[in-house]
């Protein structure tokens, strides 16, 4: 491992230049454009500023769109649930319409951090933050949800399962676009949800995994029509398990199902070894203990009975 | 208002579906005198014994209590340490040109910039202010830069060039006491080797009829103290060197100050400022930071501020001592113990700090050898304790000074000695605990204040192990979680051991009954500045609020040593009755004159004086104090105390030395995830005998403070090393228990007299965090089979214990 | 870099600055406005000593830049007591429960507390213990800071005891 002398010494302050505050989406664009490459989006700041701080990011201007009209909002239109870009962790955790069509993003944007981080730090921040453990990436993932990105350009729809290219690198590029609207299916009546997630305590810390299942079962409740499961951190990026879901859809409920399905997880996921987290071995293990767990509980939710 | 009490059991009850507020019980055990204490009783206490609001709690409330940070930086330069990027290396040269040319650079000092001794330690000074030749951990002082601006002052760092040649380096001291291993300091890596030898070990391992063999490691922990190390030096226009920052050893600072700067003693003030906590990671950091401010404001003749960052602090500051710890401990089948051998690999880092020896029996090392085989009656027990260098950060200071670490292996190993003998956790302590009349392992003789066994019980029945312990066993139908309790016991010092180990108090009274109290100890949240003046108060008779605390500055108060080893209460308060009784004297002259009757009738008590046996007669204390200052009587008294002399003999480890000791039992609740290896603590239990609670609150608030200490090194601290390389430099990496974390906590206190503390108190300072961790540790291994030895014991850990052990339990 | 306006109120008072942009909120209230009761503890959100209140939610400061504050109101540890000194309920409470040893976590535990109580006026234990999640605190166990917010939660309107 190599060192550098941010590595030993640490500052107090912040390098930018400029903050800049727009009131509208196209100041916004206009600003990234006019600084070209030396801007950069930030929202709530919990991670920006803290990079900065530890010169793990260096930019010249910060553009902050908290002040942009519209972006605030969770709505539901028809069967799709809107987050605008400046929905914070604790909003999301506290809707009664999250917590009610998308129970899963609640308990997720619930457990990051604390209070405070909470109510500041955006789902939309936590997504482009493109950490592999994210803990609005996971469950929004296996929702199926795809994000509303702005640039000079025009706007274009990345699904979620094309946003993550590696670990700390997405689809957008935050020197040139704003990502202003997360969009996703509202959970219906056949379908059910689990979220878990394990810690090394209860508060203000990272996941050692997190896991968020969604699953569809027939009317008879007999058949598991279809099964999302995201989990992280098992991949440099944001996981599903497309074996696993592949091997779920049209089988049976039942328990050897579920142990199918816990085995399938553990082979597909490829967890890497943390002096401080934990070891790729025991995040394996724990894959298994998850998916057989998150599965249970979400075909419970959806009404189906195992025996 | 209570009445003194031979035996005291005190409760607190956490409820959380009622409202309960506190009740104050009293289960007797003895004749109980319940007199209820009005004004005008004798013999009895006001004031010790109360649980009065915190002197400092308004401000703090307020925010306007001011911490190191919050004085204004006005003025001062802003000092900076250029820091080793190798554990083990040689300097080869440095340049700073480029470094002392940058704008608002006012100074950068190398190793001969000096002026005095290079070479600072709490006990040794084996520790460079600047490293000359070569550097011993990651983050050794390379160079010293103050600037006008912080800004200028870390630009600076960065531009000073340091030529290093790596050496090879070595992590663990088993490896270093190899013959070949890289050598960090001249004289070697072995510290110092300390032996115990008591009765004939092999004998006792005959008679033994189990043999019990195990070996528990535990990490390196950092204090995570919530406000970061500061200091400020200030040259003043005498030519003294004023220092100043939040600091548990004033006295040490300047001891070591002095020495750097190469002037007498009294050329150099240090003043302490309240810190926002230091656990004993404030005992020598801020002599680190301390001689590096002073050396800056030396040579740049200006005040210099030195703040570090979070990560500066886990980087630099001291430690506690990771250990290897051997224990074989055997056992009659009728559960008493008969042979005892530990072995102790202490490992001390790249410099001294607190660990090795100050004679008979101070330093963290000495101290882990004395407490190895813990509360129990053995008659042979041999100790092998190695302290040895390492090129990693250094062990200090850390709550418990080397106990917590052997508690973790002699509650564990008891508890599997236990299992096998079919004996109960409890029964097995019953059994073997020191009572009074017992013998510790240093043949020391307990002759009062032991209420070790009582804790025991006193806990047990507040945690209703009983009835719990039919309870244990899976709690849900997936068989997934199941319930184990856990017991641990402890004991633990008042003092420190050394032969120095004594201290002053000055008390000023003046006419109009308002007091000043002079002492040299600390206030790091432990309530030093309400218990102190709560003795002096009530040895005076006036009320706390006429005591005025005034701030540790070793120009002003006398010798106190430093605020540690849970000395505080009991040596200080000596002090401070000796020096209150002093003036006392005077005072009740003073009355008696006035009142005209003999001064051995009078009673000073809540600002008055009063015929004892007439208490309708009275002057107030305010009188009498004018009346002294009328008649030159004096009203300074001077106090000077020191515990009974220590004792230990360097062959044998045998004699007396630590004069009293507090004694606890705790008990947890937890519930394991059997698949995961998760824990939480669902109930816990802490009985404390102290001798005297001279603030009850207060001393709850340390019991359940500790027992969150205690609880986080078992499941979640632990430094994390590469190569020497620190990983978690964070708080978001290291972590400690937040809320979340942390259950409620029954408290139980229990009083069996201290006959040489003020009003019967012996410490309390360090005893609550270590029974805490292998109380749970304890609990973990009923609950899941698994048995961890090498902390935490996190998930991970958890899992694998249950592994290794074939499976969780199948009932 | 060059300065700009920054408007905003601090405890109840309009503050008119020209600041850096590169300024965080935690330093403007220490170092500018002398409001030294906010604590910095670890400057990256972890340790929750510099928690403030920013139109009423509960933030880390020392995350925030000063400017994020534009138009809004911040109150600090030092706006919570009245102008006649007269203590808020959770002041009063963390004193005589005990709740207060080196001091350092509680401006934060308190502010964490006061957010809670404006919006839950009952919680439940479990309700007090998430809202103080974000505070870290070395010294109390967090037993007796627990029993203060509850004590505040139970007063509901009772003069406290000065």
């Amino acid at each position: 491992m190599s060192y550098q002398f941010k590595d030993f010494h640490w500052a107090k302050d912040i390098r930018i230049n400029n903050y800049l505050m727009p009131r509208t989406l196209d100041e916004a664009l206009g600003f990234l454009e006019e600084y070209q490459g030396k801007a950069q989006v930030v929202a709530g700041g919990t991670d920006v500023i803290s990079q900065l701080r530890h010169r793990d990011l260096e930019v010249e201007t910060l553009v902050d769109i908290t002040r942009l009209p519209d972006m605030d909002g969770i709505r539901q239109d028809g069967d799709m649930v809107t987050l605008g870009a400046c929905v914070t962790h604790a909003q999301t955790a506290l809707s009664p319409l999250v917590r009610e069509k998308a129970a899963i993003l609640a308990k997720g944007a619930g457990s990051l951090g604390s209070p405070q981080i909470r109510n500041i730090a955006t789902v939309a921040g936590n997504l482009v933050s493109g950490h592999p453990a994210a803990d609005t990436s996971i469950p929004l993932l296996a929702l199926n949800a795809s994000v509303l990105i702005a640039s000079k350009e025009g706007q274009r729809v990345v699904p979620l399962t094309e946003f993550f290219f590696d670990k700390g690198r997405t689809a957008i590029d935050c020197r040139k676009e704003i990502l202003i609207q997360i969009k996703f299916p509202a959970m219906q009546s056949n379908q059910g949800c689990c979220h878990l997630r394990l810690s090394k305590r209860r508060s203000l810390t990272i996941a050692i995994l997190v896991l968020a299942a969604v699953v569809k079962v027939d009317p008879q409740k007999k058949i598991i029509q279809e099964a999302a499961i995201a989990l992280g951190p098992v991949a440099p990026t944001p996981f599903r398990a497309v074996e696993t879901e592949a091997l779920l859809a049209g089988a049976p409920v039942c328990r050897e199902t579920i142990e199918r399905a816990s085995k399938c997880a553990y082979a597909e996921a490829k967890p890497i070894d943390s002096a401080v987290w934990g070891s790729a071995e025991y995040k394996g293990e724990m894959v298994k203990v998850f998916v057989k767990r998150g599965l249970e509980n979400a075909l419970i939710e959806a009404g189906a009975f195992i025996d | 208002m209570n009445a003194p009490f031979d035996l005291i059991l005190r409760e607190h009850a956490m409820n959380e579906k009622s409202e309960k507020k506190k009740k104050v019980k009293t289960l007797t055990k003895e004749r109980v005198d319940l007199q209820k204490l009005s004004r005008i009783m004798s013999g009895g206490l006001s004031l010790a014994g109360q649980s009065a609001v915190r002197t400092d709690a308004r401000r703090k409330v307020t925010g306007t209590q001011l911490y190191g940070a919050d004085y204004a930086p006005d003025g001062f330069l802003h000092g900076k340490i250029l820091r080793s990027p190798h554990p083990h290396a040689l300097i080869k040269s440095i340049n700073s040109d480029k470094a002392r040319a940058l704008p608002g650079v006012v100074a950068v000092l190398t190793a001969k910039d000096i002026p005095g001794r290079n070479g600072f330690g709490a006990i040794i000074p084996d520790q460079p202010v600047i490293c000359e030749d070569k550097v011993r951990f990651v983050g050794d002082g390379v160079a010293l830069v103050a600037a006008e601006t912080e800004k200028a002052a870390q630009e600076a760092l960065s531009l000073i060039e340091v030529d290093y040649e790596p050496l090879p380096a070595v992590f663990d001291p088993r490896e270093a006491l190899k013959k070949d291993a890289p050598k960090i300091h001249e004289k070697g890596n072995l510290l110092s080797y300390n032996k115990l030898r008591k009765g004939d070990l092999d004998k006792g391992f005959v008679q033994a009829e189990v043999v019990l063999e195990r070996t528990y490691q535990v990490p390196f922990l950092d204090h995570a103290y919530l406000e970061p190390d500061i200091c400020m030096a200030v040259p003043q226009q005498d030519g003294v060197m004023l220092v100043e920052g939040p600091m548990q050893a004033p006295f040490t600072v300047r001891r070591n100050i002095n020495a750097v700067l190469g002037v007498p003693i009294n050329r150099v003030r240090v003043r302490q400022i309240p810190m926002g906590g230091g656990f004993g990671g404030k005992e020598d950091s801020p002599i680190d930071l301390g001689c590096r401010a002073a050396v800056l404001a030396y040579r740049t003749g200006r005040p210099v501020r030195m703040s570090l960052e979070r990560e500066e602090v886990v980087l630099q500051t001291c430690k506690r001592h990771p250990m290897i710890m051997k224990v074989k401990i055997g056992a009659k089948k009728n559960g008493s113990l008969v042979a005892f051998h530990g072995v102790i690999y202490d490992e001390q880092g790249a410099y001294a700090s607190l660990g090795p020896i100050i004679p008979p029996a101070g330093g963290s090392h000495i101290h882990s050898m004395i407490m190895m085989a813990g509360p129990y009656e053995i008659p042979n027990v041999h100790v092998d304790a190695y302290l040895v260098y390492t090129n990693h950060p250094y062990g200090g200071a850390m709550r418990g000074f080397g106990a917590p670490q052997v508690h973790i292996a002699h509650e564990q190993i008891i508890d599997e000695l236990a299992v096998q003998l079919g004996m109960s956790p409890l029964d097995i302590r019953r059994k073997n605990g020191f009572r009074k009349g017992s013998a510790t392992a240093t043949g020391q003789v307990l002759d009062q204040s032991v209420g070790l066994l009582d804790s025991l019980e006193a806990c047990a029945k507040r945690f209703d192990w009983d009835r719990k312990y039919k309870n244990r066993g899976y709690v849900d139908e997936q068989r997934t979680k199941r319930r184990g309790l856990g017991v641990g016991m402890g004991w633990y010092r008042t003092s420190i051991g050394t032969g120095g180990d004594a201290c002053g108090a000055n008390v000023h009274v003046h006419e109009d009954g308002s007091v000043l109290l002079f002492t040299g100890i600390t206030e790091m949240g432990q309530g030093s500045y309400t218990v102190l003046p709560q003795i002096c108060a009530e040895e005076l008779g006036v009320c706390l609020e006429d005591v005025r605390y005034v701030t540790p500055d070793t120009d002003i108060v006398p010798e106190a040593g430093p605020t540690v080893g849970s000395r505080s209460t009991t040596l200080m308060g000596n002090a401070i009755i000796l020096a209150a009784r002093q003036v006392k004297k005077s005072i009740l002259e003073a009355a008696s004159e006035i009142l005209a009757v003999p001064a051995d009738r009078l009673e000073a008590r809540d600002r008055n004086i009063f015929d004892r046996e007439a208490p309708g007669r009275g002057i107030t204390f305010k009188e009498a104090a004018a009346k002294c200052m009328a008649t030159g009587k004096r009203l300074i008294g001077q106090g000077w105390w020191a515990p009974p002399t220590p004792s230990l003999d360097p062959e044998t480890g045998q004699g007396n030395p630590y004069f009293v000791y507090t004694y606890a039992t705790h008990m947890a609740e937890v519930i394991v995830d059997v698949e995961t290896g998760e824990v939480a603590i669902t109930d816990y239990a802490a009985a404390f005998d102290v001798g005297k609670a001279i603030n009850p609150r207060a001393l709850e608030g340390q019991i359940e403070g500790g027992v969150a200490m205690g609880m986080g090194y078992a499941l979640m601290e632990k430094i994390v090393t590469e190569a020497g390389y620190i990983q978690n430099l964070s708080l978001r990496n290291y972590l400690i228990p937040t809320a979340l974390d942390v259950p409620g906590i029954k408290s139980v206190i229990i009083e069996v007299e201290n006959k040489y503390g003020p009003y019967g108190a012996k410490g309390i300072g360090e005893m609550p965090n270590i029974p805490a961790t292998p109380a749970i540790l304890n609990a973990i291994s009923d609950a899941c089979g698994g048995r961890i030895r090498t902390l935490p014991a996190d998930s991970e850990s958890v899992f694998r214990a249950i592994q290794e052990a074939g499976g969780p339990p199948d009932k | 870099m060059k300065k700009v306006g920054l408007s905003f109120n601090v405890n109840g008072k309009e503050v008119d600055l020209e600041i850096h942009p590169n300024t965080m909120l935690v330093d403007l209230l220490r170092d500018t406005l002398r409001l030294t009761g906010t604590k910095e503890g670890c400057r990256e959100g972890e340790c929750g000593a510099c928690t403030v209140l920013l139109d009423g939610l509960a933030v880390n400061s020392c995350l925030i830049p000063a400017l994020k504050a534009q138009g809004k109101s911040v109150v600090t540890i030092e706006g919570l007591a009245e102008a006649d000194g007269q203590l808020d309920s959770l002041q009063q409470y963390f004193m005589t429960e005990g709740a207060v040893q080196c001091g350092f976590c509680t401006p934060g535990m308190i502010l964490n507390a006061k957010s809670l109580l404006e919006r839950i006026p009952d919680p439940d234990e479990q309700e007090i213990r998430h809202a103080i999640s974000g505070v870290l605190c070395r010294c109390t166990g967090y037993q007796k800071i627990v029993d203060a917010i509850k004590a505040a939660r139970n007063d509901k309107g009772q003069t406290p005891q000065g």
